[in-house]
């Protein structure tokens, strides 16, 4: 008898063509369309009523059987809040690792399989292979689309019955599929769901929840005040945007920009600097926390790497663990920091290892 | 394209849209404006208001201009004191149109139950009366059924309410309005006669532009302006007049009377082609209804699914009103005529205008049941 999927659908090209792909080599499959999030933003209509219309569109159109799951209170519980408290702390947490983490491979796993599932499948670019004994999390073909770096914390468990139909394609073969096959969407903008926000938008949805608090800038070298800012919470580190120097954004006589460099969410004080060099930007070690490591980075042969963006380049680190669960990676040379709550991904070739929320 | 969505938008008429051209860059001034070339555009609004007036045996001096109903709706319930609520009580009839309910609700007001025929149920009504009731809104012909409300009986009820406050000294007022923004073009309708103190018309419904409504006040209603500024519509809204939008609506009102008996008789005859022609329903608006409306259930079956699938086929139709569809929200009509989960699930609404003739409804008849047998046959695997 044919295997069951629950795909989940958001109304994209990527998702709907994993939908179609499924189909095609024989399984019983059903659509599902996750509602995490439907309120209206500042400067953004919340697409979510015309995402499951292009989803179901899709689903109708390829025959097969079409649901909505209604994960808005447990995306509001396990994602917004848990990015609302971390902001709070100073940190710039990534909303999409955890929505993985907690709602699509979480949830929507659970349900799916309560309902009959053999397989879930998403319209991510990666790849899982499940022959050894752990399930390995593998860099899609697109190496420009790859997506694992929002997946590395997924569980075991839901890695092992997860299909992920485009990772071995390219973005426009998926495109082109999709036109081929008749989807009214094959040339839909990509998604802007929450998890897209953005760092622009992020201040926006930021400012939704929680109250503007006025404090200083100062210069970091001279602790001269500079200017104002909304609340220490909305601001990243090496931010040169939204900055209220002295009434010039971003810059001040000599036409130089100042960088964010630091922030003391206690004082409500954010420190920002000209000076590119400043130590507080440049490291060649991370601290992590909360480590995955779903295999042994001595299992590869050239060696770990890691990236710290989604899209980023892949830099050779050497991983120190430790027993408590945590971690450090040691760069050869020192790297821009990127902002605490963030994730750094680590890779063995195409294999992902895990990784962990830098400290 | 064989289009059964009439209850959601009208095409323009072409007369319409013809009268309307002037008004865009020749005819362009502000009625406001002092030299002659703008008061002539000033004379012609008026005489448009005159015309939309008409169709419903009012003068134009009666009306409010609005951009559509939903702002006309939300006028008329600015009879009730603002900072006044808890004194002042509203009621509405529970299948009405969001932008009566929304209002209502927020305005503290109390629901009046339909019953399983989608009309009034005027037990309910009586009931919910207090002598604090200033409003009482109950639409002419609902938007997703057509139902057709007894609007005289509701206001022969009021008008002895009435009496009887006035005889125990009590001097609140009760105003009934009526949001007929579906019906303008298919009943004929007559403020005197319904009893109305209040009535919605749109023109996007009627071959008119859209962004285009009024309501219909009678004189001692006092109502507050939403928008505030210059002036216009006797203070209650201001904003320079739309002129072009006035003289569309206007032009097709006129249609709208000229066409009544005419369409009214072929949409009787394209309904009973339709019902013949399809298989396998169960119709859901049998009774008092508008008589282009055909609200059909397809037990077992996703109406929204047959959409998609009929979209392919260029034949147009609508789950509920477009509004909720588009939020996936359950259709509030239905659930209060008493539909079950799978009942709403199925229920398909077909609106016929102007734009079909017998030759399409028998094409959709036969589209429609290819339709629901593919789809039932893939539900059955």
């Amino acid at each position: 008898m044919a295997k069951t999927v629950f795909v989940g659908m958001s109304g994209g090209v990527d998702s709907s063509v994993s939908a179609l792909l499924l189909k095609e080599q024989g399984y019983k499959v059903v659509g599902i369309y996750m509602k995490n999030w439907s309120k209206d933003l500042p400067g953004m209509k919340c697409p979510w009523a015309e995402d499951l219309a292009d989803a179901k569109r899709v689903a109708v159109k390829l025959g097969i059987d079409f649901e909505v799951f209604d994960f808005e209170k447990a995306y509001r519980e396990k994602v917004v809040e848990y990015m609302l408290a971390e902001f709070k702390k100073g940190n710039t947490p990534n909303p999409d690792v955890m929505c993985n983490q907690e709602i699509k491979f979480k949830l929507f796993y659970e349900e799916a399989m309560k309902r009959g599932a053999d397989f879930i499948a998403t319209g991510h670019y990666a790849r899982v292979e499940t022959s050894s004994e752990v399930p390995l999390l593998m860099r899609a073909i697109d190496e420009n689309k790859d997506q694992t770096y929002f997946l590395y914390r997924i569980s075991d468990e839901a890695l092992t019955h997860t299909l992920f139909p485009i990772g071995e394609m390219t973005k426009p073969e998926v495109k082109k599929l999709a036109a081929e096959n008749g989807l009214h969407n094959a040339y839909k903008k990509e998604s802007m769901g929450v998890c897209f926000v953005g760092e622009v938008g992020m201040k926006d949805f930021l400012k939704e929840y929680i109250d503007i608090e006025p404090g200083e800038i100062r210069e970091i070298e001279s602790e001269k005040v500079l200017g104002y800012h909304e609340g220490a919470v909305f601001y990243t580190i090496g931010q040169r945007h939204g900055l209220y120097l002295n009434g010039v954004a971003g810059e001040v006589n000599d036409g130089l920009p100042y960088y964010v460099v630091k922030k003391d969410i206690e004082n409500n004080v954010v420190y920002v600097s000209k000076n590119l060099n400043d130590e507080h930007i440049w490291t060649d070690i991370l601290e992590l926390k909360d480590v995955i490591l779903r295999m042994s980075p001595a299992v590869t042969s050239e060696g770990a790497f890691a990236r710290l963006r989604h899209r980023a380049p892949l830099i050779p680190v050497r991983i120190i663990l430790r027993e408590d669960g945590t971690a450090a990676l040691k760069f050869e040379n020192k790297i821009k920091r990127p902002a605490s709550g963030q994730s750094a991904v680590i890779y063995g070739g195409e294999i992902c290892l895990g990784g962990g929320i830098i400290v | 394209m064989i289009y059964l969505d009439h209850a959601a938008a009208t095409p323009v008429s072409a007369k319409a849209l013809k009268a309307m051209e002037p008004y865009f860059a020749t005819e362009f001034f502000n009625p406001s404006a002092a030299y002659l070339p703008a008061k002539k555009v000033a004379a012609d609004y008026e005489a448009a208001k005159d015309t939309i007036a008409h169709a419903v045996g009012a003068k134009g001096t009666d009306l409010v201009i609005t951009a559509g109903a939903t702002e006309a709706n939300n006028l008329a319930f600015t009879a009730v004191a603002q900072h006044n609520y808890g004194k002042d009580e509203v009621l509405y009839l529970e299948t009405e149109h969001d932008s009566v309910r929304a209002v209502a609700q927020r305005y503290g007001g109390k629901a009046i139950r339909v019953l399983s025929s989608g009309l009034i149920n005027l037990n309910d009504l009586k009931t919910k009366i207090t002598d604090e009731t200033k409003l009482i809104s109950v639409s002419l012909a609902n938007n997703e059924l057509g139902t057709i409300q007894p609007l005289a009986e509701v206001a022969a009820i009021i008008k002895e309410i009435k009496i009887d406050r006035y005889k125990r000294g009590i001097k609140k007022p009760l105003y009934l309005h009526s949001d007929a923004s579906q019906a303008l073009n298919l009943l004929d309708i007559n403020v005197a006669r319904l009893g109305v103190d209040m009535l919605t018309i749109s023109s996007a419904k009627i071959y008119g532009p859209k962004g285009i409504g009024a309501l219909y006040v009678s004189h001692g209603v006092k109502l507050s302006p939403l928008t505030l500024g210059g002036g216009q519509e006797k203070g209650l809204r201001s904003g320079t007049e739309n002129v072009p939008g006035v003289i569309g609506f206007a032009t097709a009102a006129k249609e709208a009377k000229e066409h009544l008996n005419g369409n009214r008789k072929k949409y009787k005859d394209l309904k009973r082609i339709l019902l013949s022609g399809l298989q396998g329903y169960e119709l859901i608006n049998k009774k008092h209804t508008l008589d282009n409306f055909i609200v059909l259930c397809y037990n077992g079956v996703d109406a929204e699914r047959l959409i998609y699938l009929l979209e392919d086929r260029e034949i147009y139709v609508a789950t509920g009103a477009a509004c909720a569809a588009s939020k996936g929200q359950k259709s509030h009509v239905l659930t209060a005529i008493g539909l079950n989960n799978s009942q709403i699930a199925g229920s398909l609404r077909l609106t016929l205008g102007e734009t079909n003739t017998a030759e399409q409804i028998h094409e959709a008849a036969r589209i429609i049941n290819e339709t629901v047998a593919a789809e039932r046959k893939r539900i059955n695997g």
